[in-house]
């Protein structure tokens, strides 16, 4: 990696250099994209590849498929995973011709709750003879498949091999998978990814949503905000697909069929939908040969991945939310804004900028001077088809969510009727560019930033956004503020705590 | 050092590649051989005329200088009925501004040089760092020193984070994460400096005074370890940190040690209900040793085996992949630096199943004990660790912070020259030997934070699981947050 200072001569500038990250920039035959930023001097490489599918990809009835589906790449292959392929392949149909059955059986009773016989679907009370009968068959072919594991052999050959991190993530956007290997293990990276692209077997299917279950549990039920939020995010976006959870609606999640998630990978996991990065130590030309060798082995998908078409209807007028939960009261204020490399992007960024940290707006006025909130933030969150832009506060204890709220509109108004100071303006600059370098203090940080841009636009957003950052004026700031942070364009979140009078 | 060329090697050509077949399995993959030998701290060690240490590692690949220090202080040295004065003196060193500047003078300054400048204390130590870019360097390094020897405490900045910190009390019962944390410490260590909770009395008896006078008795040149890192000159930076550390009034490194519990733990199900929740977390274990005992890389290769070692162990094997009972299950057994640690389980599952899961916990826990590990199994976690050696070092900045640690913690000179050879020399004997000796399974405290009639319930469809089984059962109320006080069962 060679880094380029750039000098942009603000008058001001501590910061006069931005970094271009050379990546070199490959696509194979296949329509996969290779992308290759080579560091001398660890011994390690920081490897992965994203594919350009997440929730905003659903539709309802499988929403949370994304996120099954980066569960399920990890149950292995013919390859890998199993010690008789054939064999397993078989008690795979058996328990798919099983599922068929109870699903009908699942659905008699999801009838007669919903016509108040029964109050509980899991009560073993409620279930015929026969359900209960398939249940018991479900079981011992799920532990004959059991027998046949290998359990957990992909991740097992990894960390044998002092390959670590291993994981993967799901957004609205992407669905990532990432590793950290010693340098000389590029070869295994190669096997492994390519494999369970070219030959995957979805093992454990239906266990694994119980897993998924557990995940929702974990991150949305069972803590003191979250379906509080899920609510709200659900209330902001009224016909985007950003809508429904990532990790999908309950119903859905149980729902999904072997035939859908085949119909999903074909689609969406085909080579001309993924982009491979490696940063770190290894030879690009090596590198390479092994992408050509092990990649190119997948097929180009027979039909493109559909468009999204479904946008968000414009909001005509204000939505507000209050609900009381265990947590300390807030204010949170949502407008909808631009998606991903819209024009107006950068000066939302540094609009939000210019709120935070503690020399942020938020934080002198709601704080320091108002004495309204003990915490305050604001932030642009760009997706791919759509964006919003935030502003959020904790109220201090006497005060209210509501007051945290006018606090938040008066510094709002600000940005609409006066020009932010240079000297202001120039600081979170500064700090923007800085941040430029610091995220690629680590390989992997570097990795994951190229792969989740390489997702939306490319990953040379890497190096043509922060420009764009530095020339935002005091008067775009004034445009933007005027042009979405309107009355009409927002939603508001007020939470209170339960309990408190 | 990581300076980066541009690769000359991109016209190699790798034809051998070309002619190999792609192997059925990645187990006939051939490797070449990893040469890495671990740094020396010795070949990075410089001594600071003040009597600290520094430990520079020079990287010119970004514009970058990172700047940490490590004082020998910590949450032990807080007087119980003054909870929380560590916590204001850690993060008010930052926020409070310095005796020359205000805080809104120092923190404008910090931010228009984009300079990163933080402050905390933790149990056992104290650390404060800068990150700055090169061509600040000198106005960053004045910021940060004027912070770390003249911090101004100012009053305002005082009572907000006070306010601050009465607000953190009151969500202390709202996440069943944070009660699990918390209840999982009393029930190991008792009343110990680890578990002395603040309460709004602590917090509010917390004067200015008390915080300078903390800072004044901690806070000299010769309590210092630095670790630095970056696009700097080595002889130079010595001799800024030599200029800045020169005219701060010193005194021998003399620091009270860091004490003991005494506290046995009372084996058995502790229960904390809460209604709104429809998962249970569990956090189940007993006490372990000290990092000087000579089996301490023994046990974290058993526990790797056991749960320690993501999806590769058997916790998770069993109540994730088999059972589907869990989205996170493992084990840590980290030993004490100073005082035994403690080995635990820990899992989330849906209410009707905790039962089951933990079951299956006692299941592997047991079984480390009765039978031998698979030798492959001992080989994949000991060429886990082995191989992974390289990335503790990976980045200068890695380097410089585990040498300043290591220094900290009295570390062996040679520790991570020799920690390869001891993992090779574990066998399936010894795992076996030292879970007998280290893992208690009929000593176990069971922890379950959740709704506990549901979780008492239990699963219909297995019900020879239940929580009764896994010995004496006591509530633990949820306590007044703000006094820290428990109601009476």
């Amino acid at each position: 990696m060679r880094i380029i200072r750039l000098i942009a001569f603000p008058i001001l500038a501590v910061v006069a250099v931005a970094q271009q990250l050379p990546v070199q920039e490959h696509t194979l035959d296949n329509g996969m994209r290779i992308l290759l930023l080579p560091r001398k001097g660890s011994a390690n490489i920081a490897a992965g590849w994203v594919a350009r599918v997440g929730s905003v990809n659903e539709r309802p009835g499988i929403t949370g498929i994304s996120h099954l589906f980066e569960h399920m790449m990890f149950k292995g292959t013919n390859a890998v995973g199993t010690r008789n392929a054939a064999e397993d392949a078989k008690l795979n149909l058996e328990l798919d011709k099983l599922k068929g059955e109870l699903r009908k059986e699942e659905a008699e009773l999801a009838r007669r709750l919903r016509l108040g016989e029964i109050t509980d679907v899991k009560d073993p009370k409620v279930r015929t003879a026969r359900h209960q009968e398939l249940l018991g068959q479900f079981e011992i072919v799920t532990k004959r498949q059991s027998e046949l594991i290998v359990k957990n052999e992909f991740d097992r050959l990894y960390t044998g091999q002092g390959a670590s991190g291993m994981n993967a993530g799901t957004s609205e956007d992407y669905t990532v998978y990432f590793i950290n290997l010693p340098t000389n293990r590029l070869e295994l990276w190669f096997w492994m990814e390519s494999d369970r692209l070219l030959n995957p077997v979805f093992r454990e299917f239906y266990t694994e949503r119980d897993v998924v279950m557990e995940e929702r549990r974990m991150r949305t039920d069972s803590t003191p905000t979250g379906r509080y939020t899920e609510q709200f995010n659900s209330l902001f976006w009224k016909s985007s697909p950003y809508g429904w959870p990532v990790v999908g609606w309950p119903t859905d999640i149980d729902a999904i069929s072997r035939e859908e998630a085949n119909a999903y990978f074909g689609t969406y996991y085909a080579p001309n939908n993924l982009t491979a990065t490696l940063v770190g130590d290894f030879d690009p030309a090596v590198a390479m040969e092994l992408a050509k060798k092990y990649f190119g082995r997948l097929k180009r998908g027979t039909v493109p991945p559909p468009a999204v078409v479904t946008t968000e209807t414009p909001q005509v007028g204000e939505q507000r939310m209050s609900a009381s939960a265990e947590t300390t009261p807030e204010a949170l204020i949502r407008f909808h804004s631009v998606a991903d490399g819209h024009v107006d992007e950068p000066a939302l960024n540094v609009l939000a900028s210019l709120m935070n940290d503690r020399t942020g707006r938020l934080f002198k006025s709601l704080v320091l001077e108002q004495q309204v909130a003990n915490m305050a933030f604001a932030r642009q969150d760009s997706r791919k088809y759509e964006g919003f832009v935030e502003f959020r506060g904790m109220a201090k204890p006497g005060k209210t969510p509501e007051d945290v709220e006018k606090g938040i509109y008066k510094e709002l108004e600000k940005l609409q009727t006066e020009l932010v100071p240079d000297r202001e303006l120039e600081k979170v600059k500064n700090n923007l560019a800085a941040a430029n370098f610091r995220r690629a203090q680590s390989d992997f940080n570097l990795l994951l930033n190229i792969l989740i841009n390489d997702a939306s636009r490319s990953w040379r957003s890497l190096n043509t956004d922060p420009p764009l950052l530095q020339a935002v004026t005091s008067a775009d700031i004034q445009r933007v503020a005027k042009k979405y942070l309107k009355p009409e364009n927002r939603n508001v979140l007020i939470l209170y705590r339960k309990g408190a009078n | 050092m990581r300076r980066l060329l541009l690769l000359v090697a991109v016209c190699t050509v790798v034809a051998a590649l070309h002619a190999a077949e792609i192997p059925s399995h990645p187990r006939e993959l051939k490797y070449p051989a990893l040469k890495y030998d671990p740094p020396r701290a010795a070949d990075y060690r410089h001594k600071l005329a003040t009597g600290g240490t520094a430990y520079l590692v020079e990287d010119h690949e970004l514009p970058l200088v990172n700047i940490s220090v490590l004082v020998r202080t910590g949450r032990y040295l807080e007087p119980a009925e003054k909870a929380g004065l560590t916590s204001l003196v850690g993060s008010q060193m930052r926020a409070g501004g310095t005796k020359s500047k205000p805080p809104a003078v120092f923190d404008e300054e910090a931010a228009f040089l984009a300079a990163q400048i933080s402050a905390g204390i933790g149990d056992t130590e104290a650390q404060a760092q800068v990150n700055c870019l090169v061509r600040t360097v000198d106005s960053c390094l004045a910021l940060f020193f004027d912070m770390l020897q003249n911090p101004g405490f100012a009053e305002d900045r005082l009572k907000l984070a006070k306010s601050q910190a009465l607000q953190g009390m009151q969500r202390r019962n709202d996440d069943t994460a944070g009660i699990e944390g918390r209840e999982f410490a009393r029930l190991m260590r008792g009343q110990f400096f680890t578990t002395v909770p603040s309460t709004k009395v602590s917090i509010e008896a917390i004067t200015r005074e008390d915080l300078i006078a903390f800072h004044e008795q901690y806070f000299y040149p010769a309590n210092f370890t630095f670790a630095i890192s970056g696009d700097f000159n080595g002889k130079e930076m010595m001799a800024k940190l030599d200029k800045a550390l020169a005219k701060w009034p010193n005194r021998p490194a003399l620091v009270s040690s860091v004490p003991k519990p005494s506290f046995t733990p009372k084996p058995g199900v502790y229960l904390v209900d809460k209604k709104d929740v429809n998962q249970g977390r569990v956090r189940m274990g007993h006490l372990g040793t000290t990092l000087s005992n000579p089996d301490h890389l023994a046990i974290e290769a058993m526990n790797g085996i056991l749960g320690g070692a993501g999806f590769t162990s058997r916790i998770m094997s069993r109540v994730r992949s088999d059972e589907g009972l869990a989205y996170s299950a493992g084990s840590v057994f980290p030993s004490g630096r100073y005082y035994d640690g403690v080995f635990s389980a820990m899992f989330q599952s849906k209410s009707p199943t905790v039962a089951q899961a933990i079951s299956i916990v006692i299941e592997e826990i047991d079984r480390m004990r009765k039978e031998k590990v698979k030798p492959e199994e001992l080989a994949t976690e000991i060429n886990s660790s082995t191989e992974q050696l390289s990335r503790r070092f990976a980045t200068a900045r890695q380097k410089a912070a585990q040498f300043a640690d290591d220094d900290y913690e009295k570390l062996p000179e040679d520790y991570w020259q020799k920690y390869r050879d001891r993992l090779r020399a574990l066998t399936p004997e010894e795992m076996q030997r030292v879970a007998q000796k280290y893992l208690q399974p009929g000593n176990l405290v069971i922890l379950a934070v959740g709704n506990v009639d549901a979780m008492l319930k239990g699963n219909p469809d297995k019900p020879q699981y239940q929580l009764t089984k896994f010995g004496n059962m006591e509530r633990i109320p949820l306590p007044d947050p703000l006094t820290m006080v428990y109601p009476k069962p």
